[in-house]
């Protein structure tokens, strides 16, 4: 250090004076030393776990190959028009819906992150950033590559596609997310970047919503015979080793492949470009994130994005609301559904997925699948219900009891819920099926979001991921566990009494039930 | 109820963490327009006897009485009655601070709340952030948010835990002068302070409360 006057002068740095700046990966040595230095657990404990990991993975990936594989021998079986036309219809459905979903997902979370940590203590040095930031993003590449292969291998095989088929939808799907991937990284550099690839998003949304009501409305042709599968796909026995189409995919797969790998070279390269805030952002969220699935608590994950969502919002035009106790809070909860418009779109959106399935003919699964559809459209709407059931100072300060509270801010999702139901009726078969469908989703939903998180203060139970609270394994199947009992007579093909019986009990018995507070 | 009955009373609270007793045979009176200040070091307990009061904690004996009966806040009448402000008020993200005292208000039965809030939202400093929501409020901006919970809805007895905490030296003026105000009006004000400033413009006696070994 060198002052310019050593009297009363202002002190003045000469970078010179300091020493060279170190590399990411010098900082990065460095702080490993320090690590295990400060380690308590032996090799020998971190290899237990890491092969308890592998093991849950490997008895996961065994489960889920053989019921893919099964699922796949059992689709493949079906020769009809309807197969054919549903093997032609799933791309044009997955795969926007996919890249819609990969845009969405890492925009939110950056994609590139760092912890507030990193961000404040690394990030604001002049170490070079990007090589700071690379680990990051690498992960957000391999990332893609396994959702896109993931996703390209479970779709395309649950609709019978023969190996060959899935292979190649693979390795596509997987290029075609790599490159999603990159356009984020692109677009977290600036607001309005960010901004354009959500409006794609959604674009790409609308796209993969027009296959799919083409799906729901089209006629069913029982007992025609497929006159196509996948082009790609239909090449018989006796043909040369590649054929045409087969050489024309080779080489549409090897272009795509260069240029994904020459879109993640370039975009690593601008790494550097990623401002501290939109990196910092990403690390906060995941951190929330990641403690909402240590505790498998599904509602925590929904008020992490909520939460993060409001506070990028900021600003709102304040609405008053009309009347007093019961009816202003219904009022209230009204107006906040519709504050967040696109929740709904989404919701009614999602109309759609029980016609698709009836459209395929699997009529056994609609009942399922339109419930867990309307699952998923309804819970959102109950961000009012989980605030005031993790907030016991909220409870006081409206001065009612939570009883009351939970069938008060039921009331607008419960609508939501018998007009959602009443419009896939024709789907659903009849109303009595609608109904419990209906109630199935309501009540599912109100359980999920009215669960109190897994507390850690009582007693807790030995397993081999250390102590955990007694029920912890059951939160993320809470709400689900009254969607499938209110399903449970359809699914048993039980009279249309019990079908509305059961679900009408299992909705009175929730709500008269005074709910634990958090 | 009896018209004699003091607003709170407590007589011989005890309150056991861990088995540990943190409050020990606590007895105090507070009869309507008087406010008591409880004051003490960290982990004395001053939070702990406010969330009895408030039905948050459970005491392991003793009495607590509102108006002569034993006050449970699963009555309607005591939630009614008992304002409160502890540190376990969370907020709806997606209400703006308006939104907030107006759905608060209307819960209580006003009807007609729109002058109440925006004189409130004055008062508090928080008219120009009326349409924030909480997640970008300033965290003295959300604690105000959160006083002004308190003094929306019709109250017999206020319970304040530390309300002077993130507040400026402005804030906590305005505080004092709030809560003679408040006192004024037939109000009964329990609360928790390190401020001497506050606990003497407002208190009109002490309950000093020490750790218990």
């Amino acid at each position: 250090m060198s002052t310019a006057d050593p009297v009363d002068g202002p002190v003045v740095f000469d970078p010179a004076d300091f020493g060279a700046i170190p590399t990411s990966k010098e900082l990065r040595r460095w702080m490993r030393k320090v690590r295990r230095g400060k380690a308590d657990r032996s090799v020998w404990q971190q290899f237990e776990d890491i092969y308890v990991v592998i093991f849950a993975l490997a008895m996961l990936g065994a489960t889920g190959g053989n019921v893919v594989l099964n699922l796949n021998d059992r689709s493949a079986g079906c020769t009809t028009a309807s197969c054919g036309w549903l093997l032609d219809t799933v791309p044009l459905i997955l795969v926007p819906l996919l890249v819609s979903g990969m845009l969405r997902v890492l925009l939110s979370i950056g994609p590139v992150s760092a912890s507030r940590a990193t961000g404040f203590w690394l990030l604001a040095t002049p170490v070079d950033r990007a090589s700071l930031l690379r680990p990051s993003y690498r992960l957000v590449m391999v990332g893609a590559v396994v959702v896109g292969a993931l996703a390209a291998v479970v779709g395309w095989a649950l609709f019978g596609a023969n190996w060959s088929t899935v292979g190649e939808a693979a390795v596509l799907t997987t290029v075609v997310l790599l490159c999603t991937a990159c356009v984020t990284v692109w677009a977290q550099q600036t607001g309005a970047r960010s901004r354009w690839a959500l409006r794609a998003a959604d674009g790409l949304l609308v796209l993969a919503a027009v296959p799919a009501l083409l799906l729901a409305v089209r006629p069913r042709e029982e007992g025609a015979a497929a006159s196509v599968v996948l082009g790609l796909s239909t090449v018989p026995a006796s043909e040369p080793f590649l054929s045409a189409a087969e050489v024309r995919l080779l080489v549409i797969s090897a272009v795509a492949l260069l240029v994904a790998v020459a879109l993640v070279v370039f975009t690593a390269r601008s790494l550097d470009k990623l401002s501290r805030q939109s990196v910092v952002a990403g690390g906060e969220l995941l951190a929330g994130i990641a403690g909402a699935a240590i505790t498998l608590d599904v509602s925590l994950l929904a008020d992490v994005v909520a939460g993060r969502h409001w506070r990028q919002v900021g600003r709102v035009k304040s609405r008053r609301g009309r009347g007093s106790r019961g009816v202003a809070m219904i009022h209230r909860e009204f107006l906040r559904v519709l504050r967040w418009p696109r929740r709904l779109v989404i919701g009614f959106a999602l109309l759609v997925v029980p016609y698709a399935v009836a459209g395929t003919g699997y009529d056994v699964l609609v009942p399922i699948v339109a419930g867990l559809a309307g699952f998923i459209a309804v819970r959102p709407l109950m961000d009012g219900l989980r605030s005031v059931c993790r907030s016991i100072g909220l409870v006081r300060a409206l001065g009612m009891d939570l009883r009351e509270l939970r069938v008060i801010m039921s009331v607008v999702p419960g609508a939501f819920a018998a007009l959602w139901a009443a419009l896939a009726t024709p789907a659903l078969g009849s109303p009595a099926v609608a109904f419990a469908v209906a109630v199935g989703m309501l009540t599912g939903a109100v359980r999920q979001a009215s669960a109190r998180p897994p507390s850690y203060s009582g007693p807790l139970v030995a397993s081999p991921m250390g102590a955990i609270p007694p029920g912890l394994f059951s939160t993320p199947i809470r709400g689900f566990d009254l969607l499938l009992l209110c399903l449970a007579p359809v699914l048993l093909g039980l009279s249309g009494t019990w079908v509305v019986a059961i679900p009408a009990a299992v909705c009175l018995i929730l709500f008269a039930v005074n709910p634990k507070q958090a | 109820m009896s018209k004699a009955a003091p607003r709170l009373a407590v007589k011989g609270l005890r309150h056991l963490y861990a088995e540990r007793p943190v409050i020990e045979d606590l007895t105090f009176t507070l009869r309507a327009g008087q406010a008591i200040a409880l004051v003490g070091p960290n982990g004395a307990g001053k939070t702990t006897v406010l969330k009895c009061i408030v039905g948050s904690a459970e005491p392991a004996a003793g009495q607590i009485l509102l108006d002569g009966l034993p006050i449970d806040e699963r009555v309607e009448v005591v939630r009614r009655d008992v304002a409160s402000l502890l540190d376990d008020l969370d907020f709806f993200p997606d209400l703006s601070a308006a939104e907030h005292l107006d759905l608060l208000a209307r819960a209580h039965g006003n009807a007609e709340p729109e002058d109440l809030v925006d004189t409130l939202l004055d008062d508090v400093g928080l008219l120009a952030a009326a349409d924030q929501l909480p997640g970008s409020l300033s965290s003295g901006q959300r604690r105000r948010l959160a006083l002004a919970t308190a003094l929306v809805r019709p109250r017999k007895l206020l319970v304040l835990d530390e309300p002077e905490q993130r507040l400026d030296t402005a804030g906590v003026t305005w505080l004092a002068e709030r809560l003679v105000e408040e006192k004024k009006s037939g109000t009964s004000i329990l609360f928790a302070s390190h401020d001497t400033t506050l606990v003497d413009a407002v208190a009109d006696h002490t309950v000093a409360l020490t750790p218990l070994p």
